[in-house]
């Protein structure tokens, strides 16, 4: 139920296992089901989450009604509309699950509880927030600086299997690219190997 | 709040597992329908989506599995039954809404089999330590579901609890549900719910109030 959970916190942080236990009280196990919500744009995102079993996307709708995927989640990877969770204002995402789902959530005042009481929860958490922000810096040099195929390898590096996993039209959507542009840079890829 | 809620109820079939299931289901929350009766539960659910074309509402084989999924769980089981249910879904439980909507009736109706210095609430509190239990609901006949105003005034459906955040989405709930929520204190006032729930039964039979009667609160 929270193995991938703590085998991530154990990679950053060794716990012994009575602070597993402690830190087991504070966590909500929760199952969703393929395309059910974990959080709608305009409620405050009360959890931050974590993917144990399957896979979880985040997009934004423009005023067009368009979606735009800006995160995937796999197995042990964090979610949330983090701004929301912090400050507590309406989210600006929708989060829902490309598969049946089985998660781990921190709630506002679990999260709260334990960074007061548990050195180790900050300084993982704080490992997370850096690691997160890494990656977003990453992404957005990405973003400018690569070619579209080179964007297209790094996200297949960030992502491994993700190809099998989700539909390509929301990959496209990720990327910012149409379902076309796409596929003919993926037969371009294919056809060189 | 537009994200659906996943509400399981457990102990769909009985008189007030089903009231509230069918009362709930007109809210826009998921509900998760378990009863040991699986033939039971499903024409619960047949007769709400009868009803009622675009409710979401499903039977599942385990009330674990059920629990899981849910972010409320209501327990609508008899209150012997509480300890039992508590231990099988005790981990999924997890610092989720717990609902108790028990009475700990004696055989005769005429007290309670809890101690005066507990209640029905507080002993699955124990059971559960990592949830959130909430009393309500026990104060309301099943018949009340359907008719939640009696002689012009809306029913009061109290609850009690320890964590602010769990009886601000109870009382949600209560209203959904069409009754009038008051939030009446921490979850040891659920000693003095029951009791009151005690005593509306006592003076149904008494006077015979043919089960749809309820408690309000007079104020100015």
């Amino acid at each position: 139920m929270y193995e991938v959970f703590f085998r991530k916190f154990n990679e950053k942080i060794q716990l012994t296992e009575e602070e597993v236990t402690f830190v087991k009280q504070y966590l909500t196990p929760k199952k969703l089901r393929k395309k059910q919500y974990l959080l709608q744009e305009g409620d405050i995102c009360r959890n931050i989450c974590i993917v144990e079993k399957g896979a979880l996307r985040a997009y934004i709708l423009d005023e067009h009604g368009e979606e735009h995927i800006t995160a995937f989640a796999l197995e042990g990877w964090t979610m949330g509309d983090l701004s929301s969770f912090i400050k507590e204002e309406p989210a600006m995402l929708n989060i829902d699950a490309l598969e049946d789902c089985e998660l781990v959530l921190i709630s506002k005042s679990a999260y709260i509880e334990l960074l007061k009481v548990m050195p180790k929860f900050e300084t993982y958490i704080r490992i997370l927030m850096t690691d997160a922000y890494m990656a977003l810096q990453k992404n957005m040099t990405n973003m400018i600086s690569l070619s579209l195929e080179e964007r297209y390898k790094a996200f297949i590096r960030m992502y491994p299997n993700i190809v099998q996993r989700v539909p390509q039209h929301m990959i496209a959507s990720h990327m910012g690219l149409s379902p076309e542009t796409l596929s003919r840079l993926r037969s371009r890829l294919n056809s060189r190997k | 709040m537009s994200t659906k809620q996943t509400i399981a109820i457990i102990g769909a079939t009985g008189n007030m597992g089903s009231a509230i299931a069918k009362s709930l289901s007109k809210s826009n929350n998921r509900l998760l329908l378990f009863a040991n009766h699986q033939d039971k539960v499903k024409s619960v659910v047949d007769e709400i989506i009868t009803g009622n074309p675009s409710a979401e509402v499903e039977a599942i084989a385990c009330p674990v599995n059920a629990s899981w999924e849910a972010d409320i769980i209501i327990f609508a089981v008899p209150f012997a039954a509480e300890k039992d249910l508590a231990k099988a879904i005790n981990e999924v439980a997890n610092q989720k809404i717990v609902i108790s909507i028990s009475n700990p009736l004696n055989e005769t109706y005429n007290g309670l089999i809890t101690a005066p210095d507990t209640s029905a609430a507080e002993e699955l509190q124990k059971l559960l330590p990592n949830a959130k239990v909430v009393k309500t609901f026990n104060t309301i006949f099943a018949a009340n579901f359907a008719s939640p105003v009696i002689d012009g005034k809306q029913v009061d459906a109290f609850v009690a609890g320890n964590d602010e955040a769990a009886m601000e989405t109870v009382s949600e709930l209560v209203k959904t549900a069409g009754l009038n929520p008051i939030v009446a204190g921490d979850l040891s006032v659920s000693r003095t719910l029951e009791n009151m729930a005690l005593l509306l039964i006592r003076l149904t039979m008494k006077y015979n109030y043919n089960w749809l009667a309820g408690w309000k609160v007079l104020h100015n």
